[in-house]
């Protein structure tokens, strides 16, 4: 058993569906927030997939670099919607 | 990839796109938090299974704080003006994105290497980050500052406001 960079894109590509799908689909605009991450996450896995499997480029790790720094944009985010979004009622 | 790496790879594809669906169909916002945390994991997996251990931490912590977030008891509902069939539309074109970006992953020609790198790489990440790619670093860690600041004074708005 093993897994190439297709494999890899393929997950990548149903994260970043998922997480376009979550953000369109949804009618409460804090729960569409939730589809960023997700984007975010399919572009890192890509990302650190490249830096994997790929042949050329300099620095080799770059891929990890931008997966790592995805993450942390994804939380700033989500917090930055969670905070400014909203004046209705809890649920 | 042994066949070790490739079982975690699967298992954690697996984990994380049912997680991302989850939060797609599953109604209430704990549900949804404790569903983002489930697929964050499974990113953070498939980080790991692919020799990105250290990104794969990074993305354990940030999407823990992205599910507590989400599941938080702050949590406001703010519903978009947007009509059912715009949003149908969203997800058709969502479909849509995921069909054309599967298929050029499948047709295309990609060239194949063999991976020389360690498996958690810190320190030659950490020196990537800090001297080759200092700018990128210094826009996310300003893009981070902003949005607590934003984030704050939002959460101070609202508390004054009531």
């Amino acid at each position: 058993m093993s897994a190439g960079l297709v494999s890899v894109l393929f997950v990548a590509v149903a994260l970043v569906a998922v997480g376009a799908f979550v953000a369109t689909w949804k009618r409460d605009l804090s729960s569409a927030l939730a589809g960023l991450p997700l984007m975010f996450g399919g572009a890192g896995v890509a990302f650190a997939g490249a830096a994997r499997f790929s042949a050329a480029g300099d620095p080799k790790i770059f891929g990890q670099e931008v997966a790592a720094l995805l993450a942390v944009a994804a939380l700033a985010l989500v917090a930055l919607g969670v905070g400014i979004a909203g004046r209705g009622s809890s649920r | 990839m042994d066949s070790l790496h490739a079982i975690g790879f699967y298992v954690s594809a697996a984990i994380s796109v049912g997680g991302a669906l989850l939060v797609a169909f599953l109604p209430g916002r704990g549900a949804r938090g404790l569903a983002l945390g489930v697929s964050g994991l499974g990113i953070a997996g498939l980080y790991a299974s692919l020799s990105a251990d250290f990104a794969g931490l990074v993305a354990l912590v940030c999407y823990a704080g992205c599910a507590l977030l989400i599941a938080a008891p702050r949590y406001r509902v703010v519903d978009t003006p947007v009509g059912f069939a715009w949003r149908q539309a969203g997800g058709v074109a969502a479909a849509g994105l995921f069909a054309v970006l599967a298929y050029a992953a499948y047709r295309g020609d990609f060239v194949e290497a063999t991976y020389r790198g360690g498996e958690i790489g810190s320190a030659a990440i950490g020196r990537v980050l800090f001297a080759h790619d200092a700018l990128a670093t210094a826009a996310v860690g300003a893009l981070v500052f902003v949005t607590l600041i934003g984030a704050t004074a939002a959460w101070r708005m609202r508390e004054r406001g009531r």
